[in-house]
């Protein structure tokens, strides 16, 4: 009992028979999960299995169909418009697409999740981002544009804000399905240096070799399933 | 507030090809406005000039003694739209007949005696703005018993304010017209604005982004669109005035009119309108699209 209590307490994401349909198609069906906090976590699958659909959940860009939910003490089935943006300040999110904004520069892009957090002191922003961007190799191209860098750059610059906020979770969509080998490995260091600051992270990937390089654990989905790494039904 | 100006400012700066658009279409819009209003005020001013004009002539009975038409003229000045009244003997009428005859007022020679009753000319003061007003003046005139006829431009007279109030009319709904054209001018160029940026706003909810965070500097971008637009279009007529108004006073119709500049007040007006019209227009369009 002790130690289901500490686990409990341990724990930051606990996923209960949750569902979620879009019209009649079941993108994920009776996925049930708990994830530790400090956790390195890799959710797996085929395509089409449903991981972008459940780290969609988890920052709330979809609305669960069914179960239950907790993020970082936060019930996802009865949070408020109002919540939405405090819980998504609590997670940085990684895409596979990087997702910055074209138009401003890579320093903005980053400074941008400090803005919108509330933080007023320009300077204390020059000093965490340009930190940041040191960390992942990217102070040169603090005034480029996205849309001149690499694909490994969008990545790491997209890995730096994910981290500035120092989120409690960070989670990763095939963050290095379309990076090559190098740059990939640069991406997956940085997400081991947030796990070692503490963040919990979890990463989508349908590719087994980047799990086989990893002592993490992984959540095998399949139809929307959760399936044991053989194939077969885990509930 | 600092920080929501100054990524206003930021956007505004980023996106400048649509807001350059939308700038110049609410330039156009207000400029188009300003200048109606110009037009219709000086119009008004030109048409006041005339009905300054405007007399009433009160020809009394031949037994009318000078005390009396005296008595009779005071009394008129009293009733209400009565600028001025002023007595015209029948021998002083008769000589400005034959003044205005000029070279023909040899017609006026073979006339045994003075065919010209004593009249009254009545000038009404310039704020009476209805015909029916002056019909009224006109019947409790003739109804005096001094007063033999009446005699005034009454069908012109109707025709005036006919026009002038259509002129008036005219110029409130089009102004109205063209600030709802404002409206969905900027409503629908910062829907383009926003569609251009909906990824942007997308990713900088998922970034944590309240909706006040994403609103806030859209507001103040098309507040600063309608006030930046509504300047910029009367400032556009102010100058045209300049350049235009020399080559008009130096001669032709309106040399003896002084055509004025809107003032200053409907100046303030027309720019605040359109910075709540631009803001208006905002509003809406981002009610629909955020979804709020």
């Amino acid at each position: 009992m002790e130690q289901n209590n500490s686990e409990l307490h341990r724990q930051i994401i606990h996923f209960y028979r949750v569902t979620k349909h879009f019209g009649g198609v079941y993108a994920l069906c009776d996925l049930s999960f708990d994830i530790l906090k400090n956790d390195f976590v890799f959710i797996t699958g085929p395509s089409g299995a449903g991981k972008s659909t459940l780290i969609k959940l988890l920052y709330l860009g979809e609305r669960m169909s069914d179960g239950y939910a907790i993020v970082d003490g936060i019930n996802l089935s009865r949070i408020s418009r109002q919540q939405i943006p405090m819980l998504r300040r609590r997670i940085g999110v990684i895409f596979q697409d990087f997702k910055l904004i074209a138009n401003r520069t890579v320093f903005q892009n980053v400074a941008l999740v400090m803005e919108v957090a509330g933080f007023k002191s320009r300077s204390l922003i020059r000093e965490r981002v340009g930190d940041l961007l040191e960390l992942v190799g990217l102070s040169h191209q603090a005034d480029a544009y996205p849309p001149t860098l690499s694909g490994g750059e969008k990545q790491r610059a997209a890995v730096a804000r994910a981290m500035v906020g120092k989120p409690k979770i960070i989670l990763a969509d095939e963050p290095t399905a379309s990076l090559d080998p190098a740059a990939s490995e640069r991406v997956l260091q940085l997400l081991r240096a947030a796990h070692a600051r503490g963040a919990t992270i979890i990463i989508t990937t349908h590719d087994r070799d980047l799990l086989s390089r990893f002592d993490a654990r992984a959540i095998y989905l399949e139809g929307g399933r959760r399936v044991d790494a053989a194939g077969g039904e885990a509930g | 507030m600092i920080g929501v100006f100054r990524r206003a400012l930021g956007d505004f700066i980023r996106h400048r090809f649509f807001h350059g658009v939308c700038l110049f279409t609410i330039v156009l819009a207000v400029f188009i406005v300003s200048a109606f209003a110009l037009f219709f005020i000086n119009a008004g001013d030109l048409m006041a000039a005339w009905q300054r004009g405007v007399r009433i002539t009160a020809y009394l009975e031949a037994d009318i003694e000078k005390e009396q038409a005296r008595a009779a003229a005071e009394a008129i000045k009293q009733y209400e739209g009565v600028d001025t009244v002023s007595y015209v003997p029948r021998e002083e009428g008769f000589a400005w007949l034959k003044d205005q005859l000029g070279p023909h007022s040899s017609l006026l020679s073979d006339l045994k005696g003075n065919p010209l009753p004593d009249a009254l000319e009545i000038s009404i003061i310039r704020e009476l703005e209805d015909g029916e007003v002056l019909d009224r003046l006109a019947e409790k005139i003739t109804g005096r018993p001094e007063v033999a006829d009446v005699e005034y431009a009454r069908k012109w007279l109707h025709r005036f304010y006919g026009i002038y109030n259509l002129f008036r009319i005219t110029a409130f709904v089009m102004a109205g017209l063209v600030f709802v054209a404002i409206m969905f001018i900027v409503a629908n160029t910062m829907r383009l604005i926003l569609y251009s940026r909906r990824e942007e706003i997308e990713i900088t909810r998922i970034i944590g982004a309240d909706e006040e965070f994403i609103k806030y500097p859209l507001y103040l971008e098309a507040a600063m669109l309608g006030l930046l637009g509504g300047l910029g279009g009367t400032g556009l007529l102010y100058a045209g005035y300049l350049a235009v108004m020399p080559k008009f006073s130096s001669g032709g119709l309106l040399q003896f009119f002084q055509v004025r500049f809107i003032p200053p007040e409907l100046t303030v007006f027309i720019i605040i309108s359109s910075m709540l019209v631009g803001w208006l227009g905002c509003y809406f369009t981002i009610r629909r699209f955020l979804r709020i």
